[in-house]
């Protein structure tokens, strides 16, 4: 599976329809099914992340996800249109004290734990990309 | 009402956007009605992300101002992942039986 291209408007009606397609991406790539629930959230984490910080919840902007499977880990880059500065977003670090109960933020966090490798980039064009890489067993 | 306990259950995707401001207001409406304890039932929710732990985060704050508790009744095994991964577990009380959910308001 390689050279699959998304692009979603930055509203969150797009969000459900995001999950089924890529659970259903991941089954295809031979993600175990129990863990297909938690791919979703990964992304769809990360996919929120580009809509509402780099791309300020304009629906007119794009999140454009990139998807290529290998043989024992399949890649996600997840373009927004923006240069935010993902080390000041909430829940990049583990909160602490009354950070712990922020009622925003956590995406990187969860999707970092979940996926265990997701790195923030920039595209050619210097706008934000993350990567976020799923181990195959 | 239970016991003088609210019971509010969610179901299906807890994924984001306006939907989940009426689970907010249902906190802030029962904080209106006096009724501080709350306990939320997570076990027909079949996927969630940080939007649903924002969600019970604010619950938990609304009902602790009021002097009152908000307690998380069968989160799956997917939600209590989540709750480990951003700490949320050392705040929240869990339950997987609602009678002992139920009592433990009266502790």
């Amino acid at each position: 599976m390689r050279g699959i291209q998304i692009q979603l408007p930055s509203e969150f009606a797009v969000l459900e329809p995001l999950q089924i397609f890529i659970e259903g991406l991941g089954a295809a790539a031979g993600v175990e099914e129990d863990e297909l629930s938690s791919l979703s959230v990964s992304v769809i984490e990360l996919v929120k992340n580009g809509m509402e910080h780099g791309n300020g919840s304009d629906p007119g902007k794009m999140v454009t996800i990139s998807v290529d499977s290998f043989d024992s880990r399949i890649r996600f880059f997840i373009d927004d249109e923006g240069t935010w500065a993902p080390e000041n977003a909430p829940g990049f670090r583990p909160g602490e004290g009354e950070e712990l109960l922020s009622t925003r933020g956590r995406g990187v966090l969860i999707a970092r734990n979940l996926a265990r490798w997701v790195e923030y980039g920039l595209t050619p064009e210097g706008k934000t990309r993350v990567t976020l890489i799923w181990p195959l067993n | 009402m239970k016991d003088g306990v609210l019971i509010i259950s969610l179901s299906g995707k807890v994924i984001g956007g306006p939907d989940l401001m009426n689970v907010k207001t249902a906190f802030q409406n029962a904080v209106n009605q006096d009724i501080d304890s709350v306990l939320l039932d997570l076990g027909k929710v079949s996927w969630m992300d940080s939007s649903g732990l924002g969600i019970i985060v604010s619950g938990h704050t609304t009902l602790s101002r009021a002097g009152g508790a908000l307690k998380i009744l069968n989160a799956t095994k997917k939600i209590n992942e989540l709750l480990i991964i951003t700490k949320l577990s050392t705040i929240f009380e869990t339950f997987s039986d609602e009678t002992e959910a139920l009592a433990s308001f009266g502790e």
